[in-house]
């Protein structure tokens, strides 16, 4: 899940330029209510931190979800995570966006609480392939499907199981993935990479089926 | 795997990018925000520890570390001849047992430092708010 905070939060962070008004750093402060919050938060106003969790609960939580996949403990996650961002505030030096700075807090006490208290994965050659859609009814067998292949992302090896949880909650974004594990692009794709090869020897009919339902739309358009 | 993929991940999508891309977002339970604020506000109600006062530390360490390097420079210049002169170690009473006036002074000395690092602590916690 990305908000529109998010994408907000990384076009500034790039720099991009207006061609209308070059606003000056004060200004950009004012427009952004994540500078105007830690700035409220750091001079004593607890209160502005509301602003902070409202803006990022959604996001916060579904990360926490996807290195999860328990309801109750991602939202222990995220609080924690919050919690965390509330002591550390004054060291956000603004060098990077907010939400580059909090997701990258936040996969730290994600990542450190799930090393502690790991989630009780199948073997990822014991997560079951789901049979042919033909053969049960499509819905079903899709979301079966769905189920498996999240399943298994969590019973990847620790080291390639990151990378494909932050590339898809950032929308398959490389580098903002990079930036949340403070990690090399270059890095990351390797991991990210073998990661797939992994997912996609274990769902080998997942890819068939990719296939044949290109090969159909792609008849479909010839034949319209 | 082919090398497109390792090249970037995005150049070839497949159903596990689909499936993997596309999850249906949770929604924040209602209580969430006030549980945060909850925990926050309580973090925030607790006072900062106190920092350790080392400007005031300093001169008592520095004094404390003299008094033991001057201890152990003494111990060391007395031990050493008595070493080389007996291979056996006879306990050496000190001249204050002997001499009941001088072993009076010396435990007047001890009272006075102890009634002074008393006051002077009291005095230091007073500042602080602590008294």
């Amino acid at each position: 899940m990305q908000p529109e905070r998010h994408r907000a939060g990384l076009t500034h962070c790039k720099g991009t330029k207006s061609t209308m008004k070059t606003p000056t750093n004060a200004e950009e402060d004012l427009a952004d209510p994540d500078i105007t919050d830690v700035a409220r938060v750091l001079a004593g106003d607890v209160n502005a931190f509301e602003g902070i969790v409202r803006r990022w609960q959604g996001p916060l939580i579904n990360m926490a979800w996807r290195y999860c996949r328990d309801r109750g403990r991602a939202e222990d996650l995220a609080q924690e995570a919050f919690i965390r961002a509330w002591r550390g505030l004054a060291q956000w030096r603004r060098e990077s966006s907010f939400s580059t700075w909090l997701f990258a807090l936040a996969a730290n006490v994600f990542r450190s609480d799930l090393k502690r208290f790991p989630t009780v994965n199948l073997p990822l050659d014991e997560i079951a392939e789901p049979s042919s859609p033909a053969t049960q009814h499509h819905a079903l067998a899709a979301r079966f499907s769905a189920d498996s292949v999240r399943r298994a992302v969590l019973a990847l090896p620790r080291r390639y199981r990151e990378p494909v949880v932050l590339f898809y909650f950032h929308e398959m974004d490389v580098a903002a993935a990079a930036r949340t594990m403070d990690m090399p692009e270059g890095t990351l794709k390797a991991r990210l990479s073998r990661a797939r090869a992994l997912l996609r020897r274990r769902f080998p009919h997942l890819e068939t089926q990719h296939a044949e339902m290109e090969l159909a739309a792609l008849n479909t358009g010839k034949e319209a | 795997m082919n090398g497109t993929d390792t090249d970037d991940p995005k150049m070839k999508l497949t159903e596990i990018d689909r499936i993997l891309g596309t999850e249906a977002p949770l929604i924040p339970t209602s209580g969430f925000l006030a549980s945060v604020m909850e925990s926050v506000r309580e973090e925030a109600a607790i006072p900062p520890p106190i920092p350790f006062p080392w400007k005031r530390a300093i001169p008592g360490i520095l004094v404390a570390a003299g008094v033991l390097g001057w201890g152990a420079f003494e111990m060391i210049r007395h031990g050493l001849p008595a070493m080389g002169s007996s291979s056996v170690a006879l306990p050496h009473l000190p001249a204050a047992a002997v001499q009941p006036v001088e072993q009076a002074g010396w435990v007047a000395l001890a009272l006075g430092i102890s009634l002074l690092s008393w006051l002077l602590s009291r005095r230091l916690a007073g500042r602080s708010g602590l008294l």
